[in-house]
């Protein structure tokens, strides 16, 4: 006998198991449950209604065969890539976004949360909780679609503002004062700022929606870094902040040069940003066993300890920069994180903040 | 409690007969995750509960009942050879 959930006194086995059972077909995302060996058994109706299967159909059939997950591409996941199996062979709740196929074998995106069952201590079997994501995936779609279009559209009258400003500057359409040039010259940085803005957000919707082109040729890794320096010399030195390059050897990659200027461009502007006047950035080039590593130290704000595990989302900055530093998007981070895995590289930092911060980016060889 | 250095490397070469190449990150990844230890600390006593969570990581991996039943006999089979062992302390 145990004491009723519900709260309407003790329940007996027999109730318990009803209401146990009531409350797992009640659940309004599919749920599935295994027992040790990875046989079904128990699914609920939300789960049948998804899969287009009848509940003596999987009833007590394994479940990597009876329910298929199937990548992007329609191929299987292999078995040791299913959420379920990784669940078990790490003890924990695992988190992922995959299809299913149908009875009917179309596909369907699904999100799932598969957990062990433990009970007195030994596993017994697991539980897989999914949703159909089709809906999310279509609005992230169209949302991806809506930046592309909106970013190229801002683009055209962008242009036309910063070459009639350009013009006006020159003195094309009559003398200019020197009061005026400024202000044109304040034009043209906003419109150099809106550019940026927009070719992150486009670099951000290509990489999103998997369209990111990457052409991989022989780079010199030397000379990548010597240019993104010289790009951006000119804001290090009006902030007095020392910018220095050291490398070892003769480097030479095969990937993307136009993505790994991006990403290096990104990561010394960040640093120049983030850095008050009279600090210093280092941009240090490493071979390690079979890749390269940039790494870019400054001596700047740093990155508060509750700021670190957040830093390469979509939007995010550190609470500390946003006191300092008002510009910003909080995109940065989140593009160069993407665009280095599209090279098959990884981003990793160190930080203390007042101290300053170092960003890794590892380049395959 | 039973200490024996060379268990993990016992238990990975029966796992090796079942999963062949992939046996030792495999064995190594079941003790660091369920049992939160390294695998050279692995002792007799952790047995029993290594092998239940085999026996279900394994049952995702294949469905043939009779291969896993094998596979984890085999591996219980360390565990009453070990508590078998004459302790030499005991002499």
């Amino acid at each position: 006998m145990v004491i009723d959930l519900m709260g309407t006194g003790v329940l007996s086995a027999e109730e318990e198991r009803a209401q146990a059972n009531a409350l797992f077909d009640s659940i309004g995302d599919g749920a599935i449950a295994t027992d040790e060996f990875g046989k079904i058994k128990r699914i609920n109706p939300a789960a049948l209604a998804m899969l287009g299967y009848k509940e003596k159909e999987v009833l007590g059939k394994w479940f990597p065969t009876a329910i298929v997950n199937v990548d992007e591409t329609g191929a299987p996941l292999s078995l040791i890539d299913r959420p379920i199996t990784k669940a078990f062979l790490l003890g924990t709740t695992i988190s992922d976004r995959n299809f299913f196929l149908r009875k009917d074998g179309t596909r369907f995106p699904v999100a799932v949360t598969v957990s062990p069952i433990i009970h007195n201590d030994r596993p017994i079997g697991a539980i897989e909780v999914f949703r159909d994501i089709s809906v999310e995936m279509e609005i992230d779609q169209m949302k991806s679609e809506f930046i592309s279009l909106a970013s190229h559209q801002l683009r055209t009258p962008l242009s036309a503002v910063k070459t009639y400003t350009h013009m006006l500057m020159e003195g094309y359409m009559g003398d200019v004062t020197p009061e005026q040039k400024r202000s044109l010259s304040t034009i043209v940085s906003a419109a150099n700022r809106m550019n940026e803005l927009i070719s992150t957000l486009l670099n951000i919707t290509r990489i999103e929606s998997g369209n990111i082109a990457v052409t991989p040729k022989s780079v010199n890794l030397i000379k990548l870094c010597e240019e993104a320096i010289r790009e951006v010399r000119r804001s290090a030195e009006e902030k007095e902040i020392a910018l220095s390059f050291k490398y070892t050897s003769a480097a030479s990659a095969k990937t993307d040069a136009l993505i790994a200027k991006e990403i290096l461009n990104n990561l010394v502007s960040n640093a120049i940003k983030y850095t008050p006047a009279r600090g210093s950035v280092t941009i240090k080039l490493s071979k390690r066993a079979k890749e390269y590593i940039i790494s870019v130290h400054d001596t700047g704000f740093g990155i508060p300890e509750e700021a670190r595990d957040k830093i390469f989302t979509k939007f995010f900055r550190a609470a500390n920069v946003v006191k300092r530093e008002t510009s910003g998007t909080g995109l940065g981070l989140y593009l160069v994180k993407g665009l280095a895995e599209q090279l098959g590289g990884t981003i990793w930092f160190d930080s203390e903040e007042n101290q300053g911060s170092t960003f890794y980016f590892s380049l395959p060889n | 409690m039973a200490t024996s250095p060379n268990l993990y490397q016992r238990v990975v070469r029966i796992t090796h007969i079942y999963l062949g190449p992939a046996a030792d990150r495999f064995i190594a990844r079941q003790v660091e995750n369920h049992l939160h230890k390294d695998p050279s600390r692995m002792t007799t006593d952790d047995l029993e509960h290594l092998i239940d969570w085999i026996r279900v990581a394994v049952s995702l991996l294949t469905d043939d009942a009779e291969i896993i039943e094998e596979y984890v006999q085999q591996l219980q089979r360390l565990t009453d050879h070990d508590k078998h062992k004459p302790n030499p302390k005991d002499r």
